[in-house]
C-alpha cells in the first residue's frame, strides 16, 4: 500500500473566464500532448505527422525546424502512446508530454487584443492564419500559440507556469 | 541593441525572447595550437560596426543563430540558422 494516495488534479481547476461575445478565456482538457522530434536530417512528411493526431483539425502543430506537438483531448493510456510512438520508427522520436504541458483556449472578437497585450508576434489574419503557430512569450511566460480559428486560439503551457498564465490572462482581460 | 531580430524560423521577434552568447568566431582545429586556442577563448575584437554573433532563441523555436548587426546604427544585416552557418564552411 502506498503511504499516500495519489490523486490527479488539473491544473487549471477554473470555470471559464469571460463570455464568448467579446473574450473567453477556458482551460481545456488535459488529454495528451506528444512532443516529436526529428533524427538528425530526416524529413517527415505531414501524413506521417496527421497518422499521429486524432483526426480533428489542428492536432498536429508546428513547433520549431523538426519538431511538432500533437495534441487532443482523449488522454492515452500507455499501450496507444507506445502504438503512436513507433509509428514513426527510426524518422523521430515521441516523447509524451501529457503531464508536462496543458491548453488553454482564447478565443472571441477580442480574443487577439488580449494575446497582443502580453505577446510580441504579429496576430493579423493576413500574417498568422487559421493553423498558424509561434512559439513566444506571454509576459515572462514561455506558451506556444496555435491559431484554431478566425476569433480562436490556443495556448499550450508548461504545467508549472500555467497558474500564473491564467492569472496573467485573467488580469489583462479585466481591461476588455 | 537591435530591438527586432528576424529569425529565419519564426518571423520578426523582440529581442527579449533571445539569449546573446557572443561573436561568432571559428573554432580552431583541435590541434591549432597554444596560440589559435588562446585567441580563441580570450580575445575578442570590439568593433565599430558590422558583427557577428551567436543568438538563441531561448523563447522561440530554440535554435542557435548567427545575427549580423551594426553596433553603431543597430542594424540588423542578415540572421541565418547556425547549422546553415557551419555547413557553408565546411564545404
Amino acid at each position: 500500500m502506498p503511504e499516500f494516495a495519489l490523486v490527479s488534479r488539473p491544473a487549471l481547476p477554473h470555470s471559464p473566464v469571460g463570455d464568448a461575445s467579446r473574450v473567453r478565456i477556458e482551460a481545456l482538457p488535459e488529454g495528451h500532448v506528444l512532443h516529436v522530434l526529428a533524427a538528425g536530417g530526416r524529413d517527415i512528411t505531414p501524413e506521417q505527422l496527421a497518422s499521429l493526431g486524432d483526426g480533428t483539425a489542428h492536432a498536429v502543430r508546428r513547433y520549431a525546424p523538426g519538431q511538432w506537438f500533437v495534441v487532443g483531448n482523449e488522454a492515452l493510456g500507455s499501450k496507444e502512446y507506445r502504438e503512436k510512438a513507433a509509428r514513426l520508427g527510426a524518422d523521430a522520436a515521441v516523447s509524451d508530454q501529457s503531464h508536462g504541458r496543458v491548453r488553454v483556449a482564447v478565443s472571441g472578437s477580442g480574443a487577439r487584443s488580449l494575446l497582443a497585450k502580453g505577446c510580441a508576434v504579429d496576430f493579423s489574419p493576413s500574417v498568422f492564419a487559421v493553423g498558424a503557430t509561434a512559439a513566444t512569450l506571454y509576459n515572462h511566460i514561455g506558451i506556444h500559440v496555435t491559431r484554431t480559428a478566425e476569433d480562436g486560439f490556443e495556448l499550450l503551457v508548461l504545467r508549472s507556469f500555467a497558474q500564473s498564465l491564467w492569472e496573467d490572462l485573467s488580469v489583462n482581460h479585466g481591461e476588455h | 541593441m537591435a530591438s527586432l531580430i528576424r529569425c529565419p524560423h519564426c518571423g520578426a521577434r523582440p529581442k527579449e525572447e533571445f539569449t546573446i552568447r557572443g561573436a561568432a568566431v571559428t573554432r580552431p582545429q583541435p590541434d591549432a595550437g597554444e596560440d589559435a586556442w588562446y585567441a580563441y577563448v580570450y580575445l575578442r575584437d570590439n568593433p565599430m560596426g558590422p558583427f557577428d554573433e551567436y543568438w538563441h532563441h531561448t523563447s522561440g523555436c530554440r535554435r542557435w543563430l548567427v545575427v549580423s548587426r551594426d553596433t553603431r546604427t543597430h542594424e540588423t544585416y542578415g540572421v541565418r540558422d547556425a547549422a546553415a552557418v557551419a555547413g557553408e564552411s565546411r564545404s
